[in-house]
């Protein structure tokens, strides 16, 4: 089994509003500003635009983004399910929708004014406690005052540290490495800011064992994709990125940031099962991949992920992240955009852009011979993540 | 211009009132080195009836003080009395003979006369020259050395009196000494009581998220309030948290439940700092316990700092109401008694000590003040305890050494020999609170006659603070013996 528009879709257009702590308007107008970007980097007309694809924790309705630019009809729409997990799988999505003709030319898009009016580190305290099966999950947690998504992040890495002998100091380097790259990204938020893993080390707890400094920004912005056949795709303005494959994966007694009843909680299983995926569809291996975006809302749950990928075996992450392993000019330079410790946190979205910059070689922060790049979504809950690349042709 | 003209006036009196306090403080200084005269004897020998009371209540079970077989065999050859009943041998009791009474120090006396009419305990040193064997008896002599300059604290403004006791045997063999200081001061005085009393009243509280309970979860939650944790089980073995509907094993939907038997031990733990939830208290500890019958439950780790919780620790279920939510969360368990004794060369300087709670229950105030032969109505009057301006009941001092010495003997092992123990109190252990024990090896002698001296240094802390620190020195037998 394969999936049949793994090769066959891509990405044709991108486009995003800057990155801010306060981006002084509505998150509407966030999200039309990046859809048009994206049409128009396309080389498309908004009206071209019958599909849509965003995550289900999305506030603007399609039918409001559609409205205020114009289409004048959608024959697909669906969202994806689970935060920052539903990044590559909005792009899944999307290429099995124009791959089995459901539309044309798919928009995914998310925006939101995540720092300067809803910001998830405030926690969830204040959520209800109803008897649908959501509030009761958070009830078994809540009340202890695990409410932040850095308290349920920071279980899973005291319990890896333990197991595998990891330290903080492992978990700064995939801070420094991404404010490293940030330091060169004029779009990011903390350009020409790089840290050291001795400012990572001082800085204040949030939740221990994490620091400040091993927890994302919290960003107000939008960013958008166009996403169609790859037939479609060469007759628009950019070269196409060639959505390799993508895929999504829940794995066995999944819970939403907080799967601790399982055997063992130092490894990602879900991600494991779309690593298993993509290199079945594409025929690559870990080897293969010359820049991956790996997502980072928290630094320890990067170090599984190359874990699951096969980058290195498990308990090794923190091995593999040393010596400048994973910055520019290393064997696997991750986030070259800064990642979202150092560019924005846009739910992983502005890291799926990254991954097409470097594809057509545009990136600020290029990695060369950047051929195929993979790209994670949210991890601790049941995610996705795809690979892209120019194509055989 | 008022303010002048009332200032002699003003001055007059703190001249009238300084003049009575330096009187009575040299009053007071005259007799120091003075002794309560020819040793007093105790009145019981060493005995086993009251060594079992005060091994019951402070839950020190030591084979050495309690069982005649194991004590035959241990160093001290015979069964002795735990180090710190050192001075509950010699407690007037409550309603002692006429032949004891008038016998004390009488600067106490002199002082409630002045109106430092409150005590409380604030120092116990112990010396101990060798272990009290059954049927010894003790006598005591105590001689006052030292008072303070009028002192304001937080308890009120008062005096610190400091006496040193010696206990001899029937045979005048000194066994033992004791400096004890206590504070005598003047009720209503201090900040506590102040603040107190200029205290807002307390804002309403915000109650922590409750839990969003479902049919499917209920029996959880009513479990927690009969007091006890259930575990989802299916008629296949299953066990399942959290709990489900139907059972992924063998497909039924008629699941029960088992009371867990509430042991666990910390699978992972963080300590959320920022953001702080009003709701919440900080510090704060959430642990994922994993359950001795094999699953997990998310929950506090309550009653010890941070830096000492690890990953494996044991902990123990309390089911308590938590801002408003009755919930089950963890405290550790207490740490088993060592049954052989640690060797010397066994520890290190700067080993630490497993942490210890011990939760502060009414009962364990009462029967050890019993126990120590300590009659002060503080200690298990709550009704009189409130009307000397004590917000309950609080636990006497010779717990607090009893308790000190329970702790060093459970990690070192029974045949530990203490030669010394002192204690300096801070805030007091009322009810309710847990006290946990935390201590560490501060230093190491040298080996003589086949035994090593080491010091520990230890501490007791509530909710409050520090309700004790202190050191204890003792020895341990060497491997070179």
């Amino acid at each position: 089994m394969t999936m049949e528009f793994a090769g066959k879709t891509a990405i044709a257009g991108i486009g995003a509003t800057e990155f801010s702590k306060n981006s002084e308007r509505s998150t509407l107008r966030l999200a039309i500003e990046c859809a048009e970007a994206a049409i128009r980097d396309a080389g498309l007309e908004p009206n071209q635009i019958d599909g849509m694809v965003n995550f289900t924790v999305e506030d603007n309705p399609e039918i409001e983004v559609a409205r205020n630019l114009g289409i004048k009809q959608l024959t697909h729409f669906s969202r994806i399910h689970h935060s920052g997990g539903a990044a590559c799988g909005t792009i899944h999505q999307a290429a099995m929708a124009v791959h089995s003709g459901a539309c044309n030319y798919c928009l995914v898009f998310r925006a939101f004014n995540e720092r300067s009016e809803t910001r998830f580190g405030i926690g969830v305290q204040d959520r209800p406690a109803t008897a649908n099966s959501a509030d009761v999950d958070f009830g078994w947690s809540s009340p202890f005052g695990l409410l932040t998504p850095a308290s349920w992040v920071a279980m899973f890495a005291r319990r890896y540290m333990h197991e595998y002998g990891a330290t903080s100091e492992d978990f700064g380097r995939v801070a420094v490495a991404d404010r490293k790259h940030a330091a060169t990204n004029p779009e990011a938020f903390f350009y020409e800011r790089p840290i050291t893993l001795k400012e990572h080390q001082e800085s204040r707890w949030i939740v221990k064992p994490l620091h400040l400094l091993d927890c994302c920004q919290e960003s107000d912005g939008g960013q958008a994709f166009v996403v169609t056949t790859l037939e479609r795709a060469k007759d628009l303005a950019q070269p196409p990125a060639v959505i390799a494959s993508a895929a999504m994966g829940s794995g066995e007694d999944q819970q939403m940031m907080k799967s601790y009843y399982r055997d063992e909680i130092t490894g990602i299983p879900e991600m494991g099962i779309v690593a298993q995926q993509l290199w079945r569809d594409t025929g690559l291996c870990a080897d293969d991949i010359q820049t991956a975006v790996i997502y980072d809302h928290f630094t320890p749950l990067v170090l599984p992920q190359l874990e699951e990928f096969g980058f290195c075996k498990p308990g090794e992450g923190k091995d593999f992240v040393k010596d400048g392993n994973i910055e520019l000019g290393g064997r696997l330079p991750i986030n070259p955009n800064g990642g979202q410790l150092g560019e924005a946190y846009i739910h992983g979205m502005n890291g799926i852009a990254e991954g097409v910059r470097q594809v057509r070689g545009t990136s600020v922060n290029q990695v060369p011979d950047a051929e195929n790049v993979l790209v994670t979504a949210g991890t601790a809950v049941p995610t996705s993540a795809l690979i892209l690349n120019r194509g055989n042709a | 211009m008022s303010e002048a003209k009332a200032a002699p006036d003003c001055s007059a009196d703190s001249q009238q009132d300084a003049q009575r306090k330096a009187a009575l403080l040299e009053e007071l200084r005259s007799a120091i080195g003075q002794t309560t005269g020819a040793p007093l004897p105790a009145r019981d020998a060493v005995n086993q009836a009251m060594i079992r009371h005060w091994s019951d209540a402070m839950t020190d079970f030591n084979p050495c003080y309690i069982d005649p077989d194991f004590a035959a065999k241990s160093i001290h050859g015979e069964v002795v009395a735990p180090p710190a009943m050192l001075n509950a041998w010699t407690m007037a009791g409550l309603h002692p003979p006429a032949s004891l009474q008038g016998r004390g120090v009488d600067t106490y006396a002199k002082l409630d006369a002045a109106g430092y009419t409150s005590v409380v305990a604030t120092n116990s040193e112990h010396d101990y020259v060798r272990y009290l064997k059954l049927g010894e008896t003790l006598h005591h002599s105590t001689k006052l050395t030292e008072v303070s300059e009028e002192k304001a604290t937080a308890l009120g403004t008062g005096h610190f009196v400091t006496t040193v006791t010696e206990y001899t045997n029937d045979a005048g063999e000194v066994v033992g000494a004791m400096t004890f200081r206590i504070l005598k001061f003047r009720p209503g005085t201090g900040r506590m009581a102040a603040s107190a009393e200029s205290a807002a009243p307390a804002k309403p509280r915000p109650i922590r998220p409750k839990p969003g309970i479902s049919r499917d979860t209920g029996f959880f939650w009513d479990g927690i309030a009969q007091g006890e944790l259930r575990i989802q089980k299916c008629d296949c073995g299953a066990l399942h948290h959290p709990p489900m509907v139907r059972c992924p094993k063998c497909g039924t939907y008629d699941l029960g439940w088992i009371v867990a038997s509430g042991r666990g031990k910390v699978y992972s733990h963080v300590e959320p700092v920022h953001p702080k939830i009003p709701s919440f208290d900080y510090p704060l500890i959430v642990g994922l316990i994993e359950l001795e019958e094999g699953t997990r439950l998310l929950s506090n780790v309550i009653d010890i700092e941070d830096e000492f919780v690890e990953i494996g620790m044991d902990v123990e279920l309390a089911i308590q109401e938590c801002n408003g939510v009755e919930l089950p969360v963890f405290r550790p368990a207490r740490p088993a008694r060592r049954e052989d004794t640690l060797h010397f060369e066994d520890v290190a300087v700067g080993d630490r000590m497993a942490p210890c709670p011990i939760p502060i229950t009414p009962t364990l105030i009462v029967s050890t003040a019993i126990a120590s032969r300590d009659y002060q109505d503080v200690h298990h009057d709550r009704d009189l305890a409130i009307k000397r301006g004590s917000p309950d009941i609080f636990m006497n001092i010779l717990t607090s050494s009893g308790l000190s010495s329970r702790y060093a003997t459970d990690w070192a092992g029974p045949e530990a020999v203490l030669k010394n123990l002192r204690i300096r109190l801070g805030v007091p252990n009322y009810p309710y609170d847990t006290m946990t024990m935390y201590g560490e090896v501060a230093d190491k002698g040298a080996v003589t006659n086949g035994r090593g001296p080491v010091t520990l240094k230890i501490r007791g802390t509530n909710r409050m603070g520090h309700h004790l620190t202190g050191s204890i020195d003792l020895e341990l037998p060497s491997n070179a013996a």
